[in-house]
């Protein structure tokens, strides 16, 4: 077990660094975009490489959040038959799920880390950047080994018997909470407070 | 072979995998099977490419506007308005729930966000008045679905992708349909509330009602570019999305101070999260219809399923029977994913316009997620109400049928999509 707590030690500083790896992402295409289109018609000007910035924002924030959203238990499962069996039968196949999907996970990382190889190889640069291509598609490679890590501590996480909970990642119990409902709930309540509408009186809500 | 890829799929999507193993499992499994020369890394290359078309942008970038949105008060500000003006009428507390979710949906697109915006803000409104709770539940879960029929709809931009159809169009053809529910559900409203003897509430002076207006104006302001910008040329959808950001941003920093410089973070963050869940789909999607493809599997299926001598009407039903089904179990995000590339050529085929299927599909889409067993804004209803699965869905049937009477009518009459696409595009 002490193997698991120190990887999930280690695993709060990743959580970190995923967050700031997606925020940045996140805003960098935000900020191109919008510059782009403001520079398209205030300045009839497009920004040359904003095209391919973005495609490789968006690889990597696809591929670095794959790990986050692991972790956060957010990818969307059809839970509806898993739901309905026995407790003990649900953490076994949890394990099983959890541990074939790390499995895949791999074996696509590795494939991934050929490919860049072969393309780093090539020398290939971006058309408009004259930047490394390899260098944009790294992150696929991190990203999918983080995510297989992140699977099998939610496998080893399940192997704990004597634990009811069945987990969806190593932090998370499987529950009905949406995680995105959540969030937007928790919003609501932040904002609802001051708003002197009677429409937003819930006297009547059971 | 087709036959073992797709039992692996649909197994492994039953016992609960994450969405994205089934469309990967059996796309690796396919290409072993039908491409045993090649290597693995064409997987890897086609889930890049899967992610890399530049209107795929407009996905992040609506997610984005939509979680400054929501932590806003643009949801009570639009419900203020539409109460102001369809108050005083029999229904109209549901009547203003409707146009509230398609004013919200047009806002930001988002079904989950508009059943706990405006779900959220009135149904203890409307269980005071005396509208019964599975009435009211019912209504707020499928009229949270015009958020994916009014324009900006994710489903669309996907569909749009990854069938190679204008989405700018799609959009465009999504408000006919949308307004048609809108009123029909507002007929069966005022009809219900009669029966029932609910109570109207008093008229509004016209006073309170420009302020309602001049409260809303500034949300109003996003439909002004989503539609207008693309019903005008204005804008392309990507653009269109950037500029909302914006607008979204300075409105709700700068105007009314409901975030901070610090809350960027955590909605970055969270439109980041979600938009890799959501890209990571598309990206195995990729490779599946890739494989599939190569391996002929549309075709296999057409054929075993005898359509390849269908009119159009029959395909178009079709189209609408899966999608219908499917999206009663699974994610609309991955039916898509699965179902557009195997009806893609007898689409073409068949010369279909790929608007109308688009629309077709969204409607199906958005009406599986309100019908149980799986729709998702039930079980976003259930989270944001705490009501059991059951009470939940005891009030859907009347609103299911209203809405299967759309799929029909817009099956005999197309220029519900079609008139306003022609409107601006033809």
């Amino acid at each position: 077990m002490s193997v698991i707590n120190s990887l999930i030690k280690l695993d709060h500083y990743l959580e970190r660094i995923e967050s700031w790896i997606l925020i940045a992402g996140v805003l960098t295409m935000a900020g191109n975009t919008i510059a782009n289109v403001l520079g398209r018609y205030v300045f009839s000007q497009s920004i040359y490489f904003s095209e391919e910035l973005n495609q490789f924002l968006v690889v990597i924030v696809t591929f670095m959040g794959l790990g986050y959203a692991t972790r956060k238990g957010m990818h969307i499962r059809m839970s509806a038959l898993f739901d309905i069996l026995p407790p003990r039968t649900r953490k076994v196949m949890m394990i099983f799920i959890a541990f074939i999907t790390a499995v895949m996970m791999a074996v696509l990382a590795w494939y991934a880390f050929e490919y860049v190889q072969k393309i780093a190889a090539r020398g290939r640069v971006t058309p408009a950047l004259q930047f490394p291509l390899y260098l944009t598609y790294i992150w696929v490679i991190v990203g999918l080994a983080l995510a297989s890590v992140q699977y099998l501590l939610t496998a080893l996480k399940n192997l704990n018997l004597k634990d009811e909970n069945v987990y969806v990642s190593h932090n998370r119990i499987d529950s009905y909470d949406d995680p995105q409902t959540e969030s937007l709930l928790a919003r609501q309540v932040d904002n609802g407070q001051d708003f002197d509408s009677p429409l937003n009186d819930k006297k009547g809500s059971k | 072979m087709t036959f073992l890829m797709l039992t692996v799929m649909v197994c492994l999507l039953l016992i609960g995998f994450p969405m994205k193993m089934p469309l990967l499992a059996a796309a690796v499994l396919g290409f072993m099977i039908f491409m045993p020369d090649l290597s693995l890394q064409i997987v890897i290359q086609q889930m890049i490419g899967g992610v890399k078309p530049a209107t795929l942008i407009a996905i992040p970038m609506f997610i984005l506007a939509a979680d400054i949105i929501t932590r806003g008060r643009s949801a009570t500000r639009l419900i203020d308005l539409v109460m102001s003006f369809v108050g005083h009428i029999r229904g109209g507390l549901a009547i203003a729930v409707t146009s509230a979710c398609a004013l919200f949906g047009a806002v930001c697109g988002s079904t989950q966000a508009t059943v706990v915006a405006v779900g959220g803000a009135m149904r203890g409104r409307m269980l005071e008045t005396g509208y019964k709770d599975s009435f009211t539940i019912g209504l707020i879960v499928n009229a949270a679905n015009l958020a994916y029929l009014i324009p900006p709809s994710i489903g669309m931009i996907i569909y749009g992708v990854i069938s190679g159809t204008s989405i700018a169009e799609l959009f465009i053809a999504g408000i006919g349909p949308g307004l048609v529910i809108v009123a029909l559900f507002s007929v069966y409203c005022a009809w219900y509330a009669k029966r029932q003897g609910i109570p109207v509430h008093p008229r509004i002076a016209w006073r309170p009602r420009l302020r309602a207006l001049r409260h809303a104006l500034w949300p109003l302001g996003f439909p002004v570019i989503i539609i207008g910008g693309i019903y005008g040329g204005v804008f392309s959808p990507t653009e269109a999305a950037a500029v909302c950001v914006l607008y979204a941003f300075v409105l709700e920093f700068v105007f009314f101070r409901s975030i901070r410089l610090k809350d960027m973070a955590d909605i970055a963050l969270s439109t980041g999260a979600l938009t890799s869940v959501v890209f990571i789909l598309i990206s195995a999607g990729a490779i599946f219809s890739w494989t599939l493809s190569y391996a002929q599997v549309p075709q296999t299926i057409i054929n075993s399923l005898g359509l390849e001598q269908a009119g159009p009407l029959m395909i178009l039903l079709a189209i609408n029977i899966a999608f219908f089904l499917g999206c009663m179990f699974v994610d609309s995000v991955v039916v898509i994913l699965i179902l557009v590339p195997i009806f893609a050529p007898l689409i073409s085929a068949a010369g279909l316009d790929p608007v109308l299927v688009g629309v077709f599909i969204t409607l199906q889409v958005a009406i599986g997620a309100a019908t149980p067993p799986f729709g998702c804004n039930l079980f976003t209803a259930i989270a944001v109400f705490r009501r059991p699965f059951i009470e939940v869905v005891r009030g859907v049937p009347p609103f299911l049928l209203i809405l299967l009477f759309v799929t029909i009518l817009l099956l005999l009459v197309p220029d519900i999509a079609l008139l306003l696409r022609d409107a601006a595009f033809r």
